[in-house]
């Protein structure tokens, strides 16, 4: 087996192929009850159909889930576990979880979308499968951007630059009563996970990365990223604060940024008049944040075998058809993606998965016609998306974006020499 | 507590060997021994824990053995640029906060306290709704003052004042503005927790001696100079560890500026506060050994404010 490539001990280390039989452990994040209906289920007909495995099942709510894992021994460690897709790294890094690229099967790892793959990889070793991604939109009110003689552009490709869609901004304004056309939620809070996942792509859409060769200054604070981060902050005299979170369904906004879970309150508050496009482009091709909870192994399995067989399960066509249909994610295998009724071709939500389609997939791999970007993939992460956040919070409000981009910079790089830069 | 041992002490002497006064002398540490323990192990012992990790490089969860650097965490605290800039801002915050809320919330307090202690029908319905907020979860009040606060005109707060001044004040943002971020959280604050330092008031203005009033009333002093030399003295010691009470607590400010930093677009330069970096610090970002030497120097800081308090104003016939 090969060693990984950062010169530590061997991530497999810990890890038994074991019989192939008896009991495997299970956790999974207690999300919402639909999901946590469709996991269960899915864990049932797995037993039904592999007799010789028993599945020990247990749900952990999300806000215990990283401690458990964190403080768990190598004997409380489950066989397959549930991680949030940005901390695989962190995870891979304090050993918690191992790589699959052994236990599960060729034709697995293929049928998954570039778009996954590239969040599931640290130093070249496939630590996670994922069943379903996610991605970013600019969602539109038909009516009211008809009214402005506003049309969304359908492609990437064709996506307003952000210097347009000041502009359009400015239109749609005229004829708002408040003045504020525009929602990006900022009831989520920017300080929170969803900081990072929105508006990083604010930074790869200019060119930039948060973390190049392992440092942020000089990639988060670059005159690209404070000029684009600017142009982003000086939206906010257009945007509605949401506080109630339903500006965009109750026709308050006209353009609302917002991933691909929200589909269904929009569609079913604004049937035909909901149309869907690329978030602005500042400079180097529209992107999207993309990647989400994903399927490992823990990092001291003594069943490496059938919990390689539980991840194949999983990832079978119809399991992740089940489970994308109940949440309504996008699919984040192949053949699921171009076989589903929302993500297909020529399927309402076709947009979404043409951008996921044209995955980087790794903010050092950026180029101007890709367009889904992972957040960025090292141990430090945790770090990195609470400065991150915080910075954009504070330019938000109206803090300098230099000065706060290059604080967080600093206090990112800090955190990375102070760990030896997780080696 | 003393006056059966005094008691016992005194007479023990004539009436009883020498052993009973042993015993005697035994009940007090073994009386004392529950509270000993438990406060030695929640308080003596993570304090500790925390004054050793701060000398520490440590990572949350990461099986990598912490690192020994000595003062460093310290060093940064105060002469990193960075770090000491946060931390110095977020120390002004917890000063500004205290200096504001110690005061009007503690009169605030002995006020309602006094309007709810009158014996008129229908007292108890006000005492519950005042009583009330203490016990909502702070989640929720986060999301009703969020709510309250918004920036657009749709916030409580701005469609009330452009209701009632004819549309003349425009939306403001109340929380994201540096200069109104750190007042809306104190008055949130206050109405949030004021029923506490209330009902404390309101059981020692119930212990004050109803004759001493009417002695004064007879002496025709009116109610102002009765408020002054009869309820206030009589209240004197509780106010004074209300007082105390209000400023730990003010210090301790965290729960609120993190929920609405968490659901809001809020200032969080002009709102942050020492306990906050210390939990983002630790539990965010994983770092232990700094969050642990923030949480030690602050511990120290408030360790002297209450004792300089205790000096200025001390507490008539308690425990010295």
């Amino acid at each position: 087996m090969l060693t990984s490539c950062s010169g530590t001990a061997d991530p497999s280390a810990r890890v038994d192929a074991g019989s192939g039989t008896g009991t495997i452990t299970v956790w999974a994040l207690d999300g919402q009850s639909a999901e946590n209906e469709a996991i269960q289920k899915i864990m049932d007909d797995f037993e039904k159909s592999n007799g010789d495995i028993t599945i020990d099942m247990q749900f952990i709510p999300a806000d215990q889930f990283t401690t458990a894992l964190q403080t768990a021994s190598d004997e409380e460690l489950p066989d397959v576990v549930e991680v949030d897709g940005p901390l695989i790294a962190n995870f891979a890094y304090l050993n918690r979880i191992a790589p699959i690229d052994d236990w599960v099967s060729k034709d697995t790892i293929e049928n998954q979308t570039a778009a996954i793959k590239g969040q599931n990889t640290v130093d070249g070793d496939l630590y996670a499968v994922g069943m379903m991604n996610s991605g970013l939109a600019m969602w539109g009110n038909k009516k009211l951007l008809d009214a402005a003689g506003v049309t969304m552009p359908s492609s990437a490709a064709d996506a307003w630059t952000a210097e347009e869609f000041s502009d359009v901004l400015d239109k749609l304004a005229a004829l708002d009563p408040d003045g504020r056309p525009f929602g990006l939620a900022e009831n989520n809070g920017f300080s929170t996970e969803y900081g990072i996942y929105a508006f990083a792509p604010v930074l790869w859409s200019a060119g930039t990365p948060l973390i190049e060769d392992g440092r942020a200054s000089g990639a988060l604070d670059s005159e690209t990223a404070v000029e684009a981060v600017e142009t982003w902050a000086s939206w906010r005299q257009y945007t509605d604060p949401d506080t109630d979170g339903v500006a965009f369904q109750s026709g308050r906004v006209a353009l609302n940024w917002m991933g691909n879970w929200l589909y269904p309150a929009y569609k079913e508050a604004l049937g035909d008049d909901l149309v869907v496009g690329p978030l602005p482009d500042f400079g180097q091709g529209a992107k999207t944040g993309s990647g989400t909870i994903a399927w490992s192994m823990g990092g001291a399995t003594k069943n490496a075998t059938a919990a390689g067989a539980l991840l194949d399960y999983l990832m079978s066509d119809e399991v992740v058809n089940e489970y994308t249909s109940a949440n309504g994610a996008p699919p984040a295998t192949t053949t699921a993606l171009t076989a589903s009724a929302l993500y297909g071709d020529g399927k309402p939500l076709a947009y979404l998965s043409a951008q996921l389609n044209s995955a980087c997939p790794t903010e050092d791999t950026l180029k101007v016609d890709c367009v889904a970007v992972s957040r960025p993939i090292t141990a430090g992460y945790p770090v990195v998306t609470a400065e991150f956040g915080k910075a954009l919070s504070a330019v938000w409000g109206g803090a300098d974006a230099a000065e706060s981009l290059s604080a967080a910079a600093r206090a990112i790089d800090r955190d990375f020499v102070d760990n030896d830069d997780y080696k | 507590m003393t006056f059966p041992t005094t008691r016992s002490r005194s007479g023990g002497s004539r009436s009883r060997p020498r052993g009973g006064r042993r015993s005697a002398s035994a009940a007090g540490p073994l009386m004392a021994a529950p509270g000993l323990i438990l406060l030695t192990a929640f308080l003596a012992i993570p304090f500790l824990g925390a004054v050793v990790m701060s000398f520490f490089r440590i990572q949350l969860g990461n099986p990598r053995p912490p690192r020994f650097v000595g003062i460093e965490q310290y060093a940064r605290l105060f002469f990193d640029p960075d770090i000491s800039a946060t931390f110095l801002r977020s120390l002004g915050n917890n000063f500004a906060f205290a200096l504001v809320v110690v005061p009007l919330q503690t009169a605030l307090a002995l006020g309602l306290a006094i309007l709810i202690n009158r014996k008129l029908r229908g007292m108890t319905v006000f005492r519950t709704l005042f009583f009330m907020p203490l016990v909502f979860p702070l989640a929720l009040v986060a999301v009703i003052w969020r709510l309250i606060f918004a920036r657009d005109e749709n916030g409580l707060l701005n469609g009330f004042l452009g209701a009632v001044s004819g549309g003349a004040i425009g939306p403001h943002d109340w929380l994201g503005d540096p200069s109104t971020a750190l007042g809306a959280i104190i008055v949130m604050s206050i109405w949030q927790s004021v029923s506490f330092q209330m009902i404390i008031l309101l059981g020692a203005l119930q212990s004050v001696p109803p004759e001493l009033y009417e002695a004064a009333s007879i002496d025709r002093a009116g109610r102002w100079s009765q408020f002054v030399h009869v309820t206030v003295p009589g209240v004197r010691n509780t106010l004074i560890f209300v007082t105390l009470l209000t400023t730990i607590f003010a210090f301790r400010l965290f729960d609120q500026v993190y929920l609405l930093d968490k659901s809001a677009s809020i200032n969080i330069e002009a709102t942050q506060t020492v306990m906050y970096q210390v939990i983002t610090t630790g539990y965010d970002q994983n770092n232990i050994g700094q969050g642990a030497a923030m949480a030690v120097v602050f511990l120290i800081i408030v360790a002297v404010i209450a004792l300089i308090q205790r000096r200025l104003i001390r507490q008539e016939g308690g425990v010295e």
